[in-house]
């Protein structure tokens, strides 16, 4: 596997930064997406996810700032290796399905009849098949974002960029483009995705970078996203008597017991206080916090962040 | 080079076959069938009414005794001759004199029956004639039916007997004279310029779909906008190709059939004809060309349909002005004003191909060409540039429309 920040990677960007007028969506974001991988970029709505995602595109010119895609630093000039769902979908409401995917890959440069033949294989294997010759108008709106999705993957491009690819998707549609992006992955294209829901990301990403209010907060692997929280204990004591004075401070009471954050070098030590007080333990039980909670956690600090800078 | 174009025909094949493959095409390119049939319509609608004025209505009357009278219908029959249809007299009456021919002739005016616009009465040598506030012409015309009677009773010769046996005796075409082949220019200028309002103004809302269905996004990733925009234009114009061939073939046929000569009578351009053709469709390709892009950049701009209607007040005034400049040019060749609109991008198509009418040189067309591909180039660019900085945002505004100018220069 690639190293995870080589400016070699298919993606590499360096202190990226975007103004429009006097608001300035992206601060100075570094991103480097190593080979075969699903990587997501997370963050709040207005984060800069989309601007950075188009930069990294060369739709838009960053004002400060490297990028380098494919080994390019012109974008432009690789465009035919990647594809691209943009987060406001956008087809021809005229067009026919497989001529709409044909249309997008002859844009990226496959031959046009090839694209659709492409097409009418790509729409059979995802459960389009009777749509082939329907009408984009025609077709729910869910339908028409997998053909755009078919579209945008038809080219069998080295680099795929999801801007949102779930949003407005039910869940039957979200989980094609789930097992979609796995083949993708398997195929050995790169594919970084943005999104706000955590729990595509939690199933699907082997890295991932969470940016909010213009800058990246962190960059790593789900886990390690996982890791800048503390793990969590539920405790129900044998006893009826107060144990709150034993338990590590903004432990939380709960129906039958207690909630506290593990104190740093483990349980073990209070565990055997609570024993040693008399009050034992009926139940116990160690939660990990999830991506939602890190998420939750990075971008609670970046406004506070935010909130301090402009004091 | 090869690639920019390669994608731009990719966009082009999508918005030739979105507009030709529709319907609605078939009422664009019957359009002018329908003009023409409007106008032949009305056309015939007025002459007939025009006809029928002048037979129901409108009279020219003498009031003369029976031989006068004749002499004066001879003499009608002979003058009117002259006159096309629709510029002779209304038709001459005679009516025999009552008692009071003055208040005979006030009757006349009167009467219900027809519009009587001229009254002849009295001596031969001495008529009065009355007529309507408006039709002075209509007396003199009576005046010269009395004096035609005078002098053939002068002369002893009888009207309706003629003295000369004239031989008519049509020439040859002849070489074309400077009038014709500046008419020659003019025509042309007319007909790209009407063509090129039809077509190219059209190009103002050819992004208009793209930013409302937001596949904007996509071509933007996908291509440089150079190659959308130069696709854009060149589907555009392959319908305006279509237009013009299927239209140009019905003319063609029409020409063929006709009696010879008979359509290109006094269509008589220097550079000579083939060439001229050659030339007019090449200036309407830069015309269309260059005007769509400057429409296209404009059109581009629009966040709204509302904004793309207001936008076509300022266009067609451009369009006028450039139609102005070269319709001068055609008037004054090898003037300055006609050097001005030559090498000005925007009018220099339309005058340029009046320069053909009336200059038998070809070098200039060669450089012309060339200089208005240079600013169809131009244009597209700074198109792109404003697009990018105003629609997709990666700039800060005005300021940044200078520096890429100054960009540009540098």
């Amino acid at each position: 596997m690639s190293n995870p920040v080589s400016s070699e990677n298919p993606v590499w960007a360096q202190g990226l930064e975007k103004s429009f007028g006097s608001f300035q969506a992206v601060k100075g974001v570094s991103l480097s997406v190593p080979q075969g991988m699903i990587y997501g970029v997370l963050g709040p709505n207005g984060a800069g996810k989309t601007t950075t995602l188009r930069m990294l595109l060369g739709i838009i010119d960053p004002d400060k700032g490297e990028r380098r895609l494919l080994g390019d630093p012109q974008p432009r000039n690789v465009a035919h290796r990647v594809g691209y769902l943009p987060e406001e979908r956008g087809l021809y409401p005229n067009m026919k399905a497989r001529e709409a995917i044909a249309f997008m890959g002859a844009l990226r440069g496959l031959d046009w009849n090839e694209g659709r033949k492409r097409g009418a294989e790509m729409m059979e294997a995802t459960a389009l098949a009777d749509a082939v010759d329907r009408k984009i108008k025609q077709m729910s709106k869910g339908m028409a974002q997998l053909v755009q999705l078919l579209g945008s993957i038809v080219h069998r491009p080295e680099f795929i960029v999801l801007d949102e690819p779930f949003s407005g998707l039910d869940p039957v549609n979200q989980e094609s483009l789930e097992k979609l992006i796995v083949a993708e992955r398997d195929r050995g294209a790169t594919i970084l995705f943005s999104t706000h829901v955590m729990s595509h990301a939690e199933r699907l990403c082997d890295r991932l970078a969470i940016i909010a209010g213009g800058l990246r907060r962190f960059e790593g692997t789900v886990e390690e996203a996982r890791g800048t929280l503390p793990m969590r204990a539920h405790y129900v004591p044998c006893s009826d008597g107060d144990v709150s004075a034993l338990l590590p401070s903004g432990a939380e009471r709960t129906a039958r017991g207690w909630r506290f954050t593990v104190p740093d070098g483990g349980a073990e030590k209070l565990l055997l206080s609570l024993i040693k007080g008399g009050h034992g333990i009926e139940g116990l039980s160690m939660e990990r916090p999830g991506l939602h909670d890190a998420f939750v956690r990075i971008v609670g600090e970046s406004r506070a962040d935010g909130q301090e800078a402009a004091l | 080079m090869i690639r920019i174009l390669k994608q731009a025909m990719v966009v082009a094949r999508r918005d030739f076959m979105a507009v030709v493959a529709t319907p609605t095409f078939l009422l664009f390119l019957f359009a002018p069938l329908l003009m023409l049939g409007l106008g032949l319509l009305s056309g015939t609608g007025a002459a007939y009414v025009a006809t029928t004025s002048n037979d129901i209505a409108a009279r020219i009357v003498a009031i003369a005794p029976p031989p006068l009278g004749a002499e004066l219908s001879q003499a009608d029959a002979a003058v009117r001759q002259i006159f096309r249809d629709y510029e002779a007299p209304p038709p001459f009456l005679v009516v025999t004199p009552e008692a009071d021919v003055a208040a005979q002739a006030e009757a006349l005016f009167k009467n219900d029956k027809y519009e009587v616009t001229a009254v002849m009465s009295g001596k031969l040598d001495s008529p009065q004639i009355a007529h309507r506030q408006v039709s002075d012409r209509h007396a003199r015309y009576l005046a010269t039916l009395a004096e035609e009677v005078s002098r053939a009773r002068a002369s002893g010769i009888a009207l309706d007997k003629k003295q000369v046996k004239p031989q008519f005796v049509k020439r040859k075409a002849d070489a074309p004279r400077a009038g014709t082949k500046q008419a020659s220019g003019f025509g042309a200028v007319i007909v790209i310029f009407m063509l090129t309002l039809m077509l190219a103004s059209q190009a103002v809302g050819m992004l208009a779909e793209e930013k409302s269905n937001k596949v904007i996004e996509i071509l933007a990733a996908a291509l440089p906008l150079e190659a959308v925009f130069l696709g854009k234009l060149i589907g555009m114009f392959g319908v305006a190709v279509l237009f013009v061939a299927f239209w140009a073939t019905l003319a063609g046929l029409v020409v063929a059939l006709a009696p010879a000569g008979m359509m290109l009578n006094g269509f008589a351009p220097a550079i000579g004809l083939p060439m001229f053709m050659i030339l007019c469709g090449a200036y309407f390709s830069m015309a269309f060309m260059l005007l769509g892009a400057v429409f296209l950049g404009f059109g581009a701009q629009a966040a709204t349909m509302r904004e793309i209607q207001m936008m076509s007040l300022p266009i067609t005034i451009f369009q006028m002005a450039m139609l102005g400049l070269s319709s001068a040019a055609a008037g004054t060749p090898g003037s300055t004003i006609a050097l001005v609109a030559e090498i000005f991008p925007f009018s220099s198509p339309f005058a340029m191909a009046a320069r053909a009418a009336t200059d038998s040189a070809i070098w200039p067309h060669v450089l012309a060409l060339a200089w208005q591909a240079l600013w169809v180039a131009i244009t597209i660019w700074v198109s792109v540039r404003l697009f990018r900085i105003g629609v997709l945002k990666s700039g800060g505004g005005f300021r940044n429309v200078l520096s890429v100018m100054r960009g540009a220069k540098a």
